[in-house]
């Protein structure tokens, strides 16, 4: 096992054993599992040469031979599928996924796997620190003195998602494949922790669904960012992917200009059910609920109730409770999906569900809202206007932010006073 | 939109719930959002571009209704260290300093400009900056120079406490204790960011008496000025100690990390730079307005009368044209909470930066055992400031002012990293310090040099 930081700046020879120059970088190509060398990047007297690694006969910790006596010294110019481990990754920060978090590189492992040196692993530890240094001998000896174990820490290659680098001219094409598999929360506050620069790169290999769930995770301040950094058309999918609720929230922080223009790609329905509930306060029981949510007349048997169901297939958060309303669309009762699945489907469901359901108005305050979700132990409490027509729905996550203020509390290590 | 409709559809809509259809006509007049809701939402202090506000005077009232970066910056520098060190070199060179004071404000000015630009930049923290761009030797050495300044900043906040509280005759040793509590308190319970409004809020009470004061102790005015636009150089070691901690108390390396966290911090960009700019203006005139007041203030009636400065109570005496008895309570106020303003800002900032720097976990999130490195680093901070306090004898102010000179001293190095980074094309793109900024910010920083190199070899000769 070598690393890179010892690898740098040892000396490459000729196969007479001249010597040629120094090792600058090492070039991998990313793709498969364990990323293989590709090439080397030697520094000479004069200028920075490429050797392709079929040139390098024998490479070990004094330092590199070539195989070839004649080296092609045109200039370097890196592949869409190459890294270079030092100017595109060392000191850089990288996505630890089982971690779920930012680290930063240290150091880098690399190891003969089937024959090929490969890039295996990122040293995030403190041990790598120390190599940097020129220490970690010294500090090792310590430990074993004092019988301390030194604190080192590898992220395994294929654990890691490397992300756009600041500094390389080149503009890495990361896949980002393994960050779709974060839980939505997770990828949220990884890429609040990232500069703009790099959020690009991540925003783009998401695709509209996955971005959506993401960005109703985020922080008010990361969504404006986030969306305003996207195009326009991709900013519009995403809100349509969004659920009305949390999109209208979203919209609302954005300016005129912006929300303007992105309102008008969205759908029409989409829009137009963002653009209504921006009408309401955003801390009444309008500004918290959504508009989606299952409504059904009071003279539909349980057994079509069930077939428009699976026709709709509707998103798992709005499906527990479902709504009858009268044909004028009043609000007259509710039944769990228990209740629908358990009744004959001949049975009309006027005749299970609970009659004069608990349902706030729409002008109704944040803490009213809360009070009832909590007294009745609701899921989500309907909500209705002052002729007692279903407007919407506010789900218990939104209903008890204000009971449990939490944002604030994440928002902390950010000292600047946001 | 779900909606499981029980009849036919109505043929004038196309949403497939009947509900709805009632629901549309019901909020049909509520359609469009209210404008005033956008404005209520947007948080306090997010600066943005304003194009629809062409005039630039309504651009500068709106940066200004803002408190932008560079004004919380700017303002935090009239921190302990900062009240002190303008009050001395009122009472001990009269006038004298003033011109110090223009020319730091334009340093000032490039100086942080340069830090908003790098922020807006590249999105990240100077040390973050240095780590990716030099590795990990530069950035040791880059976090050194950092935080040894920034103890000392701290050190000078802790003394600030000690002496205010001093006034009500509190030993150090006590205020220092207290003080230390106090903050981590705050720091644990994450509410220093509303208290630190309170502590804003009496650091403008206490400028603004200065003002007061200033104007009514009937300074020279005429003289006041001339001070200002026409430098007199003394070959006095003590002369080139104040005028190295002036300037250092002015450009510090913490406010220049600062600004560049705080514009990153707050997701601005590359084209909020006009309005940036204008901010970090704003907040380099700030800073140096009041200071010269407190200059005027303190020259027009300590200086005037020939009295020194060795405790809080003497600089107090500067407030007495405008609060009379009352001019040491108010000064104590003040210098306390501009204590407690820098302690809520300094270790805090300085951890995080450090510990980003070298990919430790950050924050206040992460418990003790999660994030070993960022509360060792807080407690090393507090713990020493505080303890090195209460070493009995302490000349306070001296403590206070010895630290601005630290800082002024560590500055250069920082700010050659600083103009270096600027002056990358690859990472500042357009941005990028240009034909007549990178000059200046160069001009900027070897000014920086010479002078620590002059208070160095006058000292050497004058002893």
């Amino acid at each position: 096992m070598q690393f890179l930081s010892r690898c740098i700046g040892l000396p490459v020879r000729d196969p007479s054993g001249e010597p040629l120059g120094s090792i600058a970088d090492l070039i991998v190509a990313i793709g498969g599992k364990y990323p293989p060398v590709t090439g080397l990047v030697v520094r000479t007297d004069q200028r920075r040469i490429f050797i392709p690694w079929r040139d390098v006969a024998s490479f070990d910790t004094k330092g590199a031979r070539l195989r070839v006596r004649t080296i092609d010294v045109g200039k370097f110019r890196q592949r869409d599928n190459e890294i270079l481990l030092k100017a595109n990754l060392l000191d850089k920060q990288i996505v630890d996924i089982d971690g779920r978090k930012v680290v930063r590189v240290n150091d880098l492992s690399l190891d003969d796997i089937e024959g090929r040196l490969r890039l295996v692993a990122v040293d995030v530890g403190a041990a790598g620190l120390l190599r940097r240094l020129g220490v970690e001998g010294p500090f090792r000896t310590i430990a074993r003195n004092i019988h301390a174990s030194m604190p080192e820490r590898y992220i395994d290659w294929e654990d890691v998602d490397p992300l756009d680098t600041t500094i390389a001219s080149v503009r890495l094409r990361v896949p980002h494949a393994r960050l779709a598999e974060l839980h939505p929360a997770d990828l949220a506050s990884i890429i609040e922790d990232l500069a703009p620069r790099d959020r690009a790169g991540v925003l783009a290999s998401l695709d509209d669904e996955a971005l959506a769930d993401v960005v109703e995770e985020m922080e008010p301040d990361t969504q404006v960012d986030v969306l305003e950094d996207l195009s326009p058309e991709r900013a519009a999918d995403i809100l349509e992917e969004m659920s009305p609720d949390d999109a209208a929230d979203l919209v609302a922080d954005l300016d005129q200009e912006t929300r303007d223009e992105i309102l008008a790609l969205m759908e029409k329905d989409e829009a137009d059910e963002v653009q209504e509930l921006l009408g309401y306060e955003e801390d009444s029981a309008g500004g918290l609920m959504t508009t989606e949510f299952i409504a059904l007349e009071e003279h539909v048997t349980a057994g079509e109730a069930i077939e428009r169901l699976r026709e709709l297939e509707p998103d798992a958060e709005t499906i527990y409770y479902l709504y009858v309303t009268s044909d004028e669309g009043h609000l007259v009762g509710v039944l769990s999906l228990r209740d629908l699945i358990i009744a004959r489907p001949e049975t009309l469901i006027r005749d299970v569900m609970t009659d004069e359901p608990v349902a706030v108005v729409v002008t109704a305050s944040q803490e009213e809202v809360a009070e009832v979700v909590a007294h009745y132990n609701l899921l989500a409490v309907p909500v209705v206007d002052e002729h007692n027509v279903l407007m919407g729905i506010v789900t218990v996550d939104d209903a008890i932010d204000t009971v449990i203020p939490t944002a604030w509390k994440k928002r902390l290590p950010r000292v600047f006073t946001r | 939109m779900t909606g499981i409709p029980g009849r036919p559809k109505p043929s004038t809509t196309t949403t497939p719930a009947a509900p709805a259809t009632a629901r549309r006509t019901a909020a049909a007049g509520a359609l469009t959002a209210p404008p005033e809701r956008a404005a209520r939402r947007r948080r306090a202090g997010v600066l943005r571009p304003m194009p629809h506000l062409p005039h630039w005077r309504v651009r500068l009232i709106a940066s200004l209704a803002v408190l932008g970066p560079g004004l919380v910056s700017g303002f935090a520098d009239n921190d302990a260290g900062g009240i002190t060190t303008y009050s001395l070199a009122g009472a001990n060179f009269g006038y004298q300093l003033l011109w110090v004071i223009l020319a730091s404000q334009v340093v000032l000015f490039f100086t942080q400009e340069v830090g908003a630009r790098l922020g807006l930049a590249t999105g990240k923290g100077l040390i973050s900056l240095i780590r990716e761009r030099w590795g990990v030797r530069w950035t040791v050495f880059a976090a050194f120079l950092m935080l040894t300044a920034n103890l000392g900043s701290i050190v000078a906040e802790f003394a600030g406490i000690g002496s205010a509280l001093g006034i009500f005759g509190v030993p150090p040793q006590i205020s220092a204790a207290v003080a230390a509590v106090v903050v981590v308190a705050f720091i644990a319970l994450g509410s220093y960011s509303r208290v630190q409004y309170l502590f804003v809020a009496v650091g403008i009470m206490v400028s603004v008496a200065y003002v007061f004061s200033a104007v009514l102790a009937q300074p020279d005015w005429s003289l006041a000025a001339s001070s200002m636009f026409h430098p007199t150089f003394s070959s006095s070691p003590v002369y080139w100690l104040a005028v190295v901690g002036t300037v250092g108390t002015t450009i510090t390396p913490w406010g220049q990390a600062f600004i560049q966290s705080y514009v990153a911090d707050k997701g601005l960009r590359p084209d909020d730079l006009p309005a940036s700019r204008v901010d970090v203006f704003a907040g380099s005139l700030l800073t140096n307005v009041i200071a010269a007041f407190i200059v005027i203030a303190c020259a027009a009636t300590l200086y005037a009368n020939g009295l020194k400065i060795t405790s809080a109570a003497d600089a107090a005496q500067a407030l007495e044209p405008i609060a009379g008895a009352a001019a040491t309570f108010v000064f104590a106020i003040g210098l306390l909470g501009a204590s407690f303003l820098g302690l809520g800002v300094v270790p805090l900032s300085s951890a995080y930066t450090t510990c980003e720097a070298f990919g430790w976990e950050t924050g206040v999130n992460w418990n003790w055992r999660e994030a070993p490195a960022f509360y060792g680093l807080l407690a090393f901070f507090i713990g020493f400031a505080a303890l090195f306090v209460m070493i009995p004898g302490l000349p306070l102010i001296s403590v206070m002012f010895a630290a601005q000179v630290l800082n002024a001293l560590l500055l250069p190095f920082v700010l050659v990293f600083v103009m270096l980074l600027a002056s990358d094309k690859q990472l500042m793109g357009p941005l990028v310090s240009g034909r007549y900024l990178a000059p200046i910010g160069w001009l900027a920083t070897a000014l920086l040099v010479v002078l620590s190199l002059i208070l160095v070899v006058t000292s050497v000769t004058g002893i």
